[in-house]
């Protein structure tokens, strides 16, 4: 990145902030109005959450993890490897040590029956967990901050205005604490010189005279706030989003998918009990049609982007 | 930025007593008392809810609106400066220091609001809310608990170092009483925080993470849980106490100092 460019990206509040994120690939799913993107990942966090339903997690967990794998690239792998599946694998084990439940005894452990049900559950709650981990990777990713504050600013505008405030306040503060310290260095008191006593000291004083100017500073922006009018009745918002043909279109498709699924969970089409015998409903064409169902919304993100991946190659090779 | 408790924090923190109970009811009714994520997760997401009806509900002004942020921003950024020492973080510490120096809602919405917002950069997920339920009630509970001592804190000997020890006691000042009186409080502070931070922050996550795992909790199951956490906890409740030490009085200070100079006084 070229020093005009890093300058650029330091001014803008938000970048210091997503750093992190800026590895991760462009999601098509992006693209798409915020509310579809927040309704998406509500929908899939709470059917994973609440419904322990083997079919329904293990669909959930692929899509989460082909969809993680696929924003995040080797890092996302990565992250799945080394903190989720070990994760996964605990919840496993642990439950049935201490859940003792279930009438199909497979064995002993110190006197403590080991069943095949807890075993089950296990399983369950460790792609429960593994699957909302993974949804949240790719929430973080997709939903940016300026579009939850965006879609909460109208429900709850003070909280938001906090939340982009102190987005905003970060990178501010560290560039005024770089301006202090330098500052600072012309008086004599240099942070990266002497001995780590004396740095230790000469720090916590930019730390020290920042805080004051950041109070300060901020009784200054409450009252520019003010008497710009904030909180008058009758003030409008800025917002870059525009709710299209194409967001309506995938939102109908997406609410009767979901419905489908709904109803098949609230009707018991779709079911499942753990203790004392596992039970699932059998595989009949209305459940298949459920599985099918979960399985598109979940895995649409998705093929949004492989579909785009495919477009975009064959447009290449035609070139 | 008051101190006391308005009518509809009160009606707010009752409201959501009432809620968790009811959550119980439907968990044991309808999911056969099995749901633990599930229930725990609602009744965290409930009992928050309150809380922020109440704050959007009295439209605060724009002064307290920009020094929560300013609150939130210091916090979100000392979690982010310790993230190479897992635990060790002065996020609780400075939560403590909010709510004692801005009254307990905004020590609620500075709490909740750091956990949210440093969770842009850590990452969010099943976690999120009940890091925000602690840090928030950790800020309401130490507003409520110091209510009166935030003034008594950053005040003491503001002229010390322009007069000497007797002329003070002749003045009626007495720096030196002052000071005592003001290391005994921080003092108390510190050994607030190693509890709080220990009891609620700790022993409430560890169970949250419990809840993931298993379909049954049972004491043994929590037991295990709480000595598999306990170096953690620890850890954090030292830092809790150590960034305390240092940085009750400057943070005390300053924040009286902008009250009092903009009269931000209750």
């Amino acid at each position: 990145m070229s020093e005009k460019n890093k300058a650029y990206r330091m001014a803008d509040g938000y970048d210091a902030l997503s750093a992190n994120e800026s590895a991760e690939r462009w999601s098509v799913f992006e693209g798409f109005h915020p509310l579809l993107n927040y309704l998406y990942f509500a929908y899939v966090v709470i059917v994973t959450v609440f419904f322990l339903h083997p079919v329904l997690l293990a669909i959930s967990f692929a899509s989460a993890s082909a969809w993680s794998v696929r924003l995040g690239g080797a890092k996302a792998l990565r992250f799945g490897l080394i903190f989720v599946l070990p994760l996964m694998l605990v919840a496993t084990a642990l439950n049935p040590v201490f859940n003792h439940e279930g009438v199909t005894i497979l064995g002993y452990l110190m006197d403590n029956p080991i069943t095949l049900e807890s075993i089950l559950y296990g399983v369950c709650a460790a792609l429960m967990i593994g699957g909302v981990i993974l949804w949240f990777r790719c929430y973080t990713s997709v939903m940016s901050s300026d579009k939850f504050i965006y879609l909460f600013g109208r429900v709850a505008p003070a909280a938001s205005l906090i939340i982009s405030m102190t987005l905003r306040f970060i990178p501010r503060y560290v560039e005024q604490a770089g301006r202090i310290a330098s500052a600072r260095r012309g008086l004599g008191f240099d942070v990266s010189s002497g001995g780590f006593a004396q740095r230790v000291k000469n720090g916590g004083e930019v730390l020290s005279i920042m805080i004051t100017w950041a109070l300060e500073n901020a009784v200054d922006t409450a009252d520019s706030m003010r008497s710009r009018g904030y909180g008058l009745p009758g003030r409008t918002a800025y917002s870059i989003y525009r709710f299209d043909a194409r967001d309506g279109a995938l939102l109908l498709v997406l609410c009767a998918l979901t419905t489908i699924v709904c109803v098949s969970i609230f009707s018991g089409t779709v079911n499942m009990g753990f203790f004392p015998l596992f039970s699932m409903n059998a595989t009949s064409a209305p459940a298949l049609v459920a599985y099918v169902c979960h399985a598109v919304v979940c895995l649409s993100p998705f093929a949004l982007d492989v579909g785009e991946d495919f477009v975009w190659r064959s447009l290449q090779s035609r070139i | 930025m008051r101190s006391a408790l308005t009518k509809r924090t009160v009606f707010a923190a009752l409201l959501s007593m009432l809620c968790i109970p009811a959550v119980i009811a439907v968990n044991i009714v309808f999911f056969d008392d099995r749901g633990y994520y599930a229930a725990g997760l609602a009744i965290i997401i409930l009992s928050m809810l309150p809380f922020a009806f109440a704050f959007e509900g009295r439209k605060p002004q724009a002064r307290e609106i920009v020094i929560i942020a300013v609150m939130v921003a210091l916090t979100v950024a000392g979690r982010a400066a310790f993230f190479m020492t897992p635990q060790f973080k002065p996020v609780v510490a400075l939560v403590i220091i909010s709510g004692v120096a801005l009254g307990a809602e905004s020590g609620f919405a500075v709490g909740a609001l750091s956990g949210f917002v440093s969770n842009f950069i850590f990452g969010q997920g099943p976690w999120t809310p009940w890091q925000m339920f602690a840090f928030g009630v950790i800020g309401f509970i130490s507003g409520l608990v110091f209510r009166r001592m935030s003034a008594s804190i950053g005040n003491a000997g503001a002229a010390a170092p322009f007069v000497g020890h007797d002329e003070s006691v002749r003045l009626g000042w007495n720096v030196r009483a002052k000071r005592k009186k003001e290391r005994l409080r921080i003092a108390l502070l510190c050994a607030f925080g190693f509890v709080i931070t220990f009891v609620l922050y700790g022993l409430l996550l560890d169970t949250a993470a419990l809840t993931m795992f298993t379909s049954e909790i049972s004491g043994n199951a929590l037991i295990a849980t709480y000595i598999a956490g306990l170096p953690f906890n620890l850890i954090h409740a030292v830092s809790t106490v150590v960034f305390l030490a240092f940085l009750a009085r400057p943070m005390m200070e300053k924040l009286e100092r902008v009250k009092k100079k903009y009269g931000l006084l209750r």
